[in-house]
C-alpha cells in the first residue's frame, strides 16, 4: 500500500531532481533569454565593425527603418567590402611588403575567419567564383526571439528615434552579440510608460513623442 | 506493499491512503518539478540571411503587386498583398475600369487555391484513360502531344472556357493555322445566348457592358447580377451607387427582379415578382410588345411597363435566360427603350463569349468519330456538361484528348495527357474584358508548380520556346509598334507603367455601326403535369460552376439567401413541401427519365410552387478530400463522408439534347432518409428565445427599414440610448479616447450579402475552417456574418442583409465579465482582444449581446499544409481554448501608424472588398471624417442601442419602398 510519506518522498526526489537538471543548465524563468550569446557560424565581431571601424548598425541591418524586421545583411553586402578586405590588415601589409621586396603582385591572403564567408558566397581563395562551391545562405543562429504573439515593429521605433542600443545594449562593444535586456513584456511596458509619461528613463526624442503617442494598450504588441 | 489475497480490493478512503491534501502536495511537487526542469532555453532558431541585397524586398516589409483575378470572365483588378515573396491577401484594385476597388468573394479566395498542394506539379501521361497519370518531363508529353496533333492534322479541336486574352487569341489563331485546328469555347450559364442574341439583333457576337449606374429603372429576369451573374463586382458597386438614400432622390433607382428561385439579387429588389420557371420567355415576349404599346394581360407587367418607358435610355432589362430567343425579345426592349449606348453598350462589350451551339456540335462531331484530337483548356466539361456522361462519352470516340487543367479532374478522367495549368497568381497573362480595357496580369510568387497556362502551351506545341512573361510581352511590342525598333524604349516604359497600374487602355477596335433586326419568337415552353416540377439549375455566389470546389473558404461560406454551408439542396416552395410531407433536411430523390439524383431538401421561402431548384458546381471529383477538414475528436464526424464527395452533381440531371431553355420537367419524392444541412441563419441570433423572452418573444429592431420618404426626416433612432435610461449610466466614463476613435458605419439599403467582406476577413485574419460537423454545433468560426433578415410576405419575399462584427461597445459587456482581463478596452476605443491572457472562461461570449464572440473548441489545423502560407503573418495564430473576434483589423491601424498614417485612414479587409462600398471605417473623433459624418446620417442607428453598451458600430436604415407586393402570373 502506497503511503502518503512515500509519495512525499517520491515528490521530494523528483524535485531534487529537478533542481539538479536546472543547476546544471543555469535556469531561468522559461521565454526569459537574457545573457544568451551564442556561437555563430560566421566569426564576426560587432566590436570591430560596429565600435572600432564605427560602421552605422542601418548599413547591414537595413530593415531597421522600414520593416518590421531588421533582418541580417545578405552576403554581397559583406562582400562589398570583403572582396576587397580579406585578411587582417598586418597581414595584407606584410604580404604587401613581402611581394614589394620580391618584385611580384601581392598574393590574395583569405583569413580563416572569413572562409565561412567566402564558402557562403560560392567564392574560393582567390576571391574568384568557384564552380565546385554553390552559393549558399549563412544561417546565422538568432539571438533575439520574440514569441510570436508579440508584434514588435523596427520600423515603428527606429523610424521614431530610438537608438538600437535601448535595446540591444552597448552591441559595439560586443565580441560576440549577446542579448543584453530580458525582453520580456514587463521590460517592454516599462519603457513605454516612462516614455508616454515623459517621466525617467527616456528613450524618445521630444516631437517623436508627440508625434505619435507612446501606447501601452495591449493590441499596440498583441494581435 | 500489502500480500496479494482473494478479496477485491477497496479503494481505500481516509484515513488509511493517499489523502487527498497529500496526493494534492505531491502533485504540486512533481509539477514544481517538471516546471523547472522545462526552464531551459527554447530551440535554437536560425535566421537566413539572403545571398544578393538586390533580389530581397526586405523581410517583413509588406508590398503590393497589381494583377488580374483569373476566376472569372469578368477580369477584375487585384492588388496582391506580399509578405517574404508570397502572397497572403488579396485586394480589389482601386481605379480599375471593371471593379475599381472592390472584390468578391471567389476573387478573395483565390490565395487559398494557389497554395493548394492538390494541384498537378508536372504533367503526366495516362496509359490508360481515367488511370494513375504517370509523371513526365516536361519534353515527353510536349514531343508526343505535337505527333499526335500532326497525325490529327484537320481533324483537332480546341475546346476552352471563355477566352478574353488578346495574347492567347493570337496564339490560339497560329495553333489553328499550325494544326488545322478549331476552336470552340464554353461557358457556363447564359453569356452565349447574350452573345447569340446580340448577333442576331447587332450583328456584333458580344456580351454588353450592362451599366447600372445609369439605370434608374432594371427588371432583371432572373439574373443573379449581384451574386453570381456576368461581372456581380462591376453590376454591385454601379447598382449601390443608385440606391435610395446613397444618391439624390431624382437619380434613385429602382429595381425589379421576376424569377422562380429566390437569388440574392432578388432578395434585395424593390419589387421582386415571382413566376414559374415556364413563364420566363412569356413574360419578357409580353413585356416587350406592352412596351412596343400592345396592352398587357398581367397587371405586373402592365406597370413595369409604365415605368420603363418613362424612364427612356435610362432603364435596363436583363435576363438569365439561356435561350437565345429570349435574349433577342431583352435586346428588343432595350432597343425599344433607347437604352444601347446608354445603359447597354455594345461598344465597350466582352468579345471571347463561349458558344452553347458550337460546343452542341462538337459534341455531335465527337460522337460522330469526327474529331482526332481534342485539346481542352479551362474547363471542366466533364463536370458541367449536362448529362451523366455527357462528355466521357463523346471523348472515348476521340483519338487523343489532352486536358490543361490544375488537377486531375471529371474530364482529365477521359483524356491521355495533363498538362497543369498554372494558377492566376503565379503566371503572366492579360485579359480584355470589355473592348478597350486590357488588364494585366502578373506573378505574385515564384511558381509552386511546374505548369503552364493555355498560351505557353500552344506557343510550346507550335515549337515556340519563349517564357511566359515575353510571350505576353512580345505581343503587346508587336501589336503597338509594329516591330519598329525604334520606339522599343517607349513602349518598355509604357507597359511596365501599365503593369504596375494593372491595366492600359487599348485601341478598341471593331464595327460600332450595328444594323438592328427584330427579335426571334421564343419556343413555347412545356408546363409540367401536376405531382412534376420544373427543374431550375442555378450557380451560388460561392461555388459558382464549380472551379472553386476544392476551395475551403468558400465551401464553407454560407449562402447569401439560404445560408447553408458545404453541400447543395433541393430548394422547394413552402407548399410544394407540405404537400410532399417534406420537411428541411429530408432527403429527396429527382428523376428525369432515367436519370435521378438524391439530395436533402430546403424550404426557401418565397420560391414558385412549381419549381425545384438545385444548385451547380457540386459533386465535384476529388472533394472527398474534405472528409479530414476540421478537428478529430470523439465525437466528430467527417464533412464528407468516405468515398462521398461534397454535393451532388446537378448537371448530371440534365438532358443532354434538350433546347436551350426548355423545362426540364421533373419528379421529386421523398426518400424517408434524412441529411442534417448546416444553416448558421439561427446560430448566433440576437433575438431572445421564446421561451426565454417575456411576453412570447420579443422582437428586437436589429435591421431598420424606412420608407424613401422617411429619409432625412426620420427622427435620429437614438432617442432611447439616453432616453430610455434616464441619463442615468452605471458605466463610468473612463474611455477618453484622445487620439483617434475607431468606428465603423455599415449601410444596410448598399449591401447585397454578397459575402465578399465574410472571405476577406477570414483571409485578413487567418480564420479557420472547421467543416459541416462544427458549423451544425454553431461552432463556425467566422468573425464578421451576415444575418439575413425576411421582409414581405412569399409573394413578393425580400430581406435585408446585416453584416455583425464585433461592435467594440465603450461600455463593452464582455469586459465586465472576463476574470483575467483577456478583454479589455484601449484608448482609441478598441475592444481588444488578449489571445496569450485568455484562460476560455467563454464569459465573454455568453455576455455579448451581439454573439460577435468565437471560440476555438481547438486546434484547427488546415486540411492541407502548404496552404498554412496564406496565414496573416500579421496575426497571431490562436490556439485551442482562446476566444477571438473582430479586432476592427487592428493590424491595419498599427501598420497605418508604422507608416506615419499615410493616406488617410487605414481600410479594414472587409471594407477595402466590398463592392458596393457599403462598410466605412475611420476615426469617429475626428467630426470631418467620412465614418463621423455618417454616424450622424438621419439612417444611422446603433444595432440594439437600447442596452446602452455603446458600440462604435453604427448602421445605416436600409431603405424599402413599400408599394405593393409582388404579383404573380
Amino acid at each position: 500500500m502506497l503511503r502518503a510519506s512515500s509519495l512525499t518522498a517520491g515528490g521530494a526526489v523528483l524535485l531534487l531532481g529537478g533542481a539538479a537538471v536546472v543547476g546544471e543548465l543555469n535556469w531561468r524563468l522559461p521565454g526569459r533569454n537574457q545573457g544568451y550569446e551564442p556561437v555563430q557560424p560566421v566569426e564576426y565581431s560587432h566590436r570591430l565593425h560596429a565600435g572600432e571601424l564605427r560602421i552605422d548598425c542601418l548599413f547591414c541591418h537595413t530593415g531597421a527603418e522600414t520593416s518590421r524586421r531588421a533582418g541580417v545583411p545578405a552576403v554581397s553586402t559583406c562582400m562589398s567590402c570583403h572582396a576587397t578586405v580579406t585578411a587582417g590588415w598586418d597581414v595584407m601589409l606584410a604580404e604587401k611588403q613581402a611581394a614589394l621586396a620580391e618584385s611580384r603582385d601581392p598574393k590574395r591572403i583569405v583569413s580563416d575567419r572569413l572562409r565561412p564567408l567566402f564558402d557562403a558566397a560560392g567564392l574560393g581563395a582567390d576571391g574568384k567564383p568557384d564552380p565546385s562551391k554553390t552559393p549558399k545562405p549563412v544561417e546565422w543562429v538568432r539571438v533575439h526571439a520574440l514569441p510570436s504573439h508579440a508584434a514588435f515593429s523596427h520600423e515603428r521605433h527606429v523610424g521614431r528615434g530610438v537608438p538600437c542600443q535601448a535595446c540591444h545594449g552597448p552591441v559595439e562593444t560586443m565580441e560576440r552579440v549577446r542579448q543584453h535586456a530580458p525582453l520580456t513584456m514587463g521590460w517592454c511596458v516599462e519603457c513605454h510608460r516612462a516614455n508616454a509619461a515623459a517621466g525617467p528613463g527616456l528613450v524618445l526624442p521630444p516631437a517623436a513623442r508627440a508625434a505619435d503617442h507612446v501606447s501601452t494598450d495591449c493590441a499596440a504588441c498583441h494581435y | 506493499m500489502s500480500e496479494r489475497s482473494d478479496e477485491p480490493m477497496v479503494l481505500p478512503l481516509e484515513p488509511s491512503g493517499v489523502s487527498r491534501r497529500s496526493f494534492l502536495r505531491a502533485a504540486g511537487y512533481g509539477a514544481t518539478a517538471a516546471a523547472l526542469a522545462a526552464c531551459t532555453r527554447a530551440p535554437e532558431r536560425a535566421i537566413v540571411s539572403g545571398l544578393s541585397r538586390g533580389d530581397v524586398v526586405a523581410p517583413g516589409r509588406p508590398y503590393f503587386i497589381a494583377t488580374t483575378c483569373g476566376a472569372c470572365p469578368a477580369a477584375c483588378g487585384v492588388l496582391a498583398r506580399c509578405v517574404d515573396g508570397r502572397p497572403v491577401k488579396l485586394e480589389g484594385l482601386p481605379g480599375h475600369p471593371v471593379s475599381d476597388g472592390g472584390l468578391c468573394a471567389v476573387g478573395q479566395a483565390q490565395v487559398l487555391s494557389l497554395y493548394d498542394s492538390h494541384r498537378t506539379d508536372g504533367a503526366r501521361t495516362f496509359a490508360v484513360r481515367g488511370g494513375e497519370g504517370a509523371p513526365a518531363a516536361w519534353d515527353a508529353p510536349d514531343a508526343a502531344i505535337r505527333a499526335r496533333l500532326d497525325a490529327a492534322n484537320g481533324k483537332v479541336v480546341l475546346l476552352t472556357g471563355p477566352v478574353t486574352s488578346p495574347s492567347t487569341l493570337a496564339w490560339i489563331a497560329k495553333f489553328r493555322g499550325a494544326f488545322g485546328a478549331e476552336h470552340v469555347m464554353y461557358e457556363p450559364g447564359c453569356a452565349s445566348a447574350v452573345a447569340d442574341a446580340h448577333a442576331a439583333t447587332h450583328g456584333l457576337r458580344v456580351v454588353p457592358r450592362f451599366d447600372f449606374s445609369r439605370a434608374r429603372v432594371v427588371a432583371s429576369f432572373g439574373a443573379d447580377f449581384l451574386g453570381a451573374w456576368l461581372s456581380p463586382v462591376e453590376h454591385a458597386r454601379d447598382w449601390s451607387a443608385l440606391r435610395p438614400g446613397r444618391t439624390a432622390p431624382e437619380r434613385v433607382s429602382k429595381h425589379w427582379q421576376i424569377e422562380s428561385r429566390v437569388s440574392t439579387t432578388g432578395l434585395r429588389a424593390d419589387r421582386r415578382v415571382r413566376i414559374a420557371p415556364w413563364e420566363a420567355a412569356g413574360a419578357v415576349t409580353e413585356l416587350a410588345g406592352a412596351v412596343a404599346g400592345n396592352a398587357p394581360t398581367t397587371p405586373w407587367i402592365a406597370e413595369l411597363a409604365a415605368e420603363l418607358l418613362s424612364a427612356r435610355g435610362a432603364s435596363l432589362v436583363i435576363s438569365d435566360d439561356p435561350d437565345p430567343a429570349v435574349q433577342s425579345q431583352v435586346n428588343a426592349l432595350n432597343v425599344a427603350l433607347e437604352n444601347y449606348g446608354a445603359t447597354v453598350r455594345l461598344e465597350e462589350g466582352r468579345d471571347g463569349v463561349g458558344s452553347a451551339t458550337a460546343v452542341r456540335a462538337l459534341l455531335a462531331r465527337m460522337k460522330a468519330g469526327e474529331v482526332a484530337a481534342l485539346v481542352v483548356a479551362g474547363c471542366n466539361p466533364g463536370h458541367a456538361f449536362p448529362g451523366a456522361d455527357g462528355f466521357a462519352a463523346a471523348a472515348a470516340k476521340v483519338g487523343t484528348v489532352a486536358v490543361i487543367a490544375p488537377m486531375p479532374d471529371e474530364t482529365t478522367a477521359a483524356a491521355d495527357f495533363l498538362v497543369p495549368e498554372a494558377h492566376a497568381l503565379e503566371s503572366w497573362d492579360d485579359a480584355m474584358p470589355a473592348r478597350g480595357v486590357v488588364s494585366l496580369r502578373q506573378p505574385a510568387i515564384v511558381p509552386l508548380r511546374a505548369a503552364r497556362t493555355l498560351r505557353e502551351c500552344l506557343a510550346r506545341w507550335c515549337g515556340d520556346s519563349r517564357k511566359e512573361g515575353a510571350l505576353v510581352r512580345d505581343h503587346w511590342r508587336d501589336e503597338t509598334d509594329g516591330g519598329r525598333t525604334s520606339l522599343a524604349g517607349a513602349f518598355e516604359r509604357a507597359f511596365d507603367a501599365a503593369l504596375e497600374r494593372g491595366h492600359f487602355e487599348a485601341r478598341a477596335g471593331g464595327p460600332w455601326k450595328t444594323r438592328v433586326t427584330g427579335p426571334q419568337i421564343p419556343a413555347a415552353r412545356a408546363r409540367p403535369d401536376a405531382g412534376h416540377l420544373a427543374f431550375v439549375a442555378y450557380e451560388k455566389t460561392a461555388l459558382r460552376d464549380g472551379a472553386q470546389a476544392h476551395n475551403a473558404w468558400l465551401q464553407e461560406l454560407p449562402d447569401p439567401v439560404s445560408k447553408c454551408v458545404w453541400d447543395n439542396y433541393a430548394c422547394l416552395s413552402p407548399d410544394t413541401a407540405k404537400a410532399m410531407g417534406v420537411e428541411t433536411g429530408d432527403v429527396v430523390r429527382i428523376t428525369v427519365g432515367a436519370a435521378s439524383v438524391e439530395l436533402p431538401a430546403l424550404v426557401q421561402r418565397g420560391q414558385h410552387d412549381g419549381a425545384v431548384a438545385v444548385a451547380l458546381g457540386y459533386g465535384r471529383m476529388g472533394t472527398g478530400r474534405f472528409s479530414d477538414v476540421g478537428p478529430e475528436w470523439l465525437e466528430s464526424r467527417p464533412t464528407v463522408a468516405p468515398g462521398g464527395l461534397v454535393g451532388v452533381n446537378a448537371a448530371a440531371l440534365l438532358p443532354a439534347d434538350r433546347e436551350p431553355g426548355a423545362t426540364v420537367v421533373v419528379r421529386v419524392e421523398r426518400t424517408g432518409a434524412k441529411r442534417a444541412l448546416a444553416c448558421t441563419q439561427d446560430h448566433h441570433t440576437l433575438h431572445v428565445p421564446a421561451h426565454l423572452a417575456p411576453h412570447h418573444g420579443e422582437v428586437r429592431d436589429a435591421v431598420r427599414t424606412i420608407a424613401p420618404g422617411e429619409i432625412g426626416r426620420a427622427a435620429k433612432p437614438e432617442a432611447h440610448a439616453g432616453g430610455a435610461h434616464g441619463g442615468v449610466d452605471l458605466w463610468p466614463a473612463d474611455h477618453a479616447a484622445t487620439g483617434p476613435k475607431w468606428g465603423m458605419v455599415v449601410d444596410l439599403a448598399a449591401c447585397s450579402g454578397c459575402s465578399a467582406c465574410v472571405v476577406a476577413c477570414q483571409a485578413e485574419n487567418s480564420v479557420p475552417v472547421v467543416g459541416k460537423d462544427e458549423v451544425l454545433r454553431h461552432r463556425e468560426m467566422h468573425w464578421i456574418r451576415i444575418d439575413r433578415y425576411y421582409d414581405g410576405p412569399d409573394d413578393g419575399l425580400s430581406a435585408s442583409q446585416q453584416p455583425m462584427m464585433c461592435q467594440h461597445c465603450a461600455n463593452a459587456p464582455c469586459e465586465t465579465v472576463c476574470p483575467v482581463l483577456a478583454t479589455v478596452h484601449s484608448s482609441d476605443g478598441l475592444n481588444q482582444q488578449v489571445y496569450n491572457r485568455c484562460v476560455g472562461t467563454r464569459y465573454c461570449a455568453n455576455n455579448c449581446p451581439y454573439k460577435v464572440r468565437r471560440f476555438n473548441w481547438f486546434d484547427y489545423p488546415r486540411e492541407d499544409a502548404l496552404q498554412n502560407l496564406a496565414l496573416n503573418p500579421d496575426v497571431t495564430v490562436r490556439t485551442r481554448g482562446v476566444m477571438e473576434k473582430c479586432s476592427l483589423c487592428v493590424q491595419r491601424i498599427q501598420e497605418w501608424r508604422n507608416d506615419g498614417r499615410a493616406g488617410g485612414p487605414p481600410m479594414t479587409a472587409c471594407q477595402q472588398s466590398c463592392p458596393a462600398g457599403a462598410i466605412v471605417f475611420g476615426d469617429l473623433n475626428d467630426p470631418e471624417s467620412r465614418v463621423a459624418k455618417l454616424a450622424r446620417d438621419g439612417r444611422a442607428y446603433q444595432v440594439l442601442g437600447e442596452l446602452n453598451v455603446k458600440p462604435v458600430v453604427s448602421y445605416l436604415a436600409d431603405v424599402r419602398r413599400k408599394d405593393g407586393g409582388g404579383g404573380t402570373r
